[in-house]
């Protein structure tokens, strides 16, 4: 067991407990205090075994921007638990994903990034949003009491906190583990390795074939588009299917004009 | 593409699983049931940032395409959980989740 680590999975679990809201005599600041701490001993302690790690496998080392946004999706995902206000959760949720997207574009995920931003930022939240605004409470409150409560915050922290820190410790335990050698070698073993697998079986896909110097949305169009055709055309149906049973759902419940069998859709 | 390392697997893991916890946190202590759906979206980002780690490491796309699907996932649930909670304020003009507690079985 790493008693380091152990310490900081506590230390978070600690400052999210303080953090979360509730009724009386708020330990916000504390929190805040604590879940820098936490996030200070995380770096250091991400640092440490980078460096241990560079010894073992090339290129081990933690990138800057990694930290950046890292430390920013972090923070604004607890702000997002932790924030009283819902209209404040739905704007501290745009910026983690902003924070995700850069992380996106880190790992060579360019399209993805604008994706989520698109769809998240744009689509998503845009909704959230909507529905705060539509579904907040009467009168001329600014926080509602059942946002200033929670139920069960500590055995919540302690049952989240403890997954947390069973896959953290058998993650950062131990050396690199073999499984690193079943992969393809280097950059040219890329296209060499995504053609054989998409192709692979596969009638002739007219154009074009897969190479290395295919850019990262090309090669995911025809990912897509040959090896998970039938997924993405059930995906879209269920889209459809799921947006239909969401006006289905939220129409307003009016009586019917005339009497049944008119043509009109039931309500409820 | 250059290789990347095991140990920046890991960092972007840990991530991912922090972000996970984080939004199961939300998702159990809190009571406002648009921000139980806000925590759910948490954890599929928490998920997201696995598979396109996992994607990178393996140097091939189906990280990617399979984040396609938990966006179109996604996208359904929020609508469809939405539409619910619109449905469950009308009723009783709170977001509470306490209220409807005499749904437990």
């Amino acid at each position: 067991m790493d008693y380091a680590l152990a310490v900081a999975t506590a230390l978070g679990a600690l400052s999210i407990y303080l953090l979360l809201p509730r009724g009386r005599g708020s330990l916000v600041k504390t929190g805040a205090l604590v879940g820098v701490l936490t996030l200070g001993a995380a770096m250091l302690y991400l640092l440490r075994w980078a460096g241990l790690q560079e010894g073992v496998s090339q290129g081990a080392g933690l990138n800057v921007f990694f930290c950046l946004f890292a430390l920013i999706a972090v923070i604004s995902a607890t702000a997002v638990i932790c924030h009283p206000r819902p209209l404040y959760c739905a704007l501290y949720f745009v910026l983690l994903t902003l924070a995700l997207a850069g992380l996106f574009i880190l790992l060579f995920a360019q399209f993805m990034a604008i994706v989520l931003i698109i769809i998240y930022a744009g689509a998503i939240l845009v909704t959230y949003v909507f529905v705060i605004m539509l579904a907040s409470p009467g009168g001329n409150v600014t926080v509602a009491d059942y946002d200033r409560v929670t139920t069960n915050p500590l055995l919540a922290v302690l049952v989240s906190f403890v997954l947390l820190g069973t896959v953290l410790q058998l993650m950062f335990i131990g050396k690199p583990r073999a499984f690193m050698a079943a992969r393809p070698a280097g950059p040219v073993a890329v296209g060499m390795a995504m053609g054989h697998k998409i192709l692979a079986g596969k009638p002739a896909l007219a154009d074009p074939k897969p190479t290395s110097k295919m850019g990262v949305m090309e090669l995911l169009g025809v990912n897509l588009y040959s090896q998970y055709a039938l997924p993405l055309e059930l995906a879209g149906i269920l889209l459809t299917i799921s947006l239909v049973g969401a006006v289905m759902i939220a129409r307003k419940n009016e009586p019917a004009a005339g009497v049944l069998g008119t043509g009109q859709m039931p309500t409820e | 593409m250059p290789v990347m390392s095991q140990a920046v697997l890991f960092e972007y893991l840990s991530l991912g699983a922090v972000l996970f916890v984080l939004g199961l946190i939300g998702f159990v202590a809190r009571r406002n049931m648009i921000l139980i759906f806000l925590s759910t979206e948490i954890m599929f980002q928490g998920v997201a940032v696995n598979l396109i780690a996992f994607g990178r490491y393996w140097m091939n796309m189906d990280g990617q395409s399979f984040v396609i699907f938990l966006l179109t996932i996604a996208a359904a649930e929020a609508s469809l959980a939405l539409g619910l909670v619109i449905l469950l304020f009308r009723r009783r003009e709170t977001l509470n989740v306490d209220v409807w507690s005499e749904m437990q079985g």
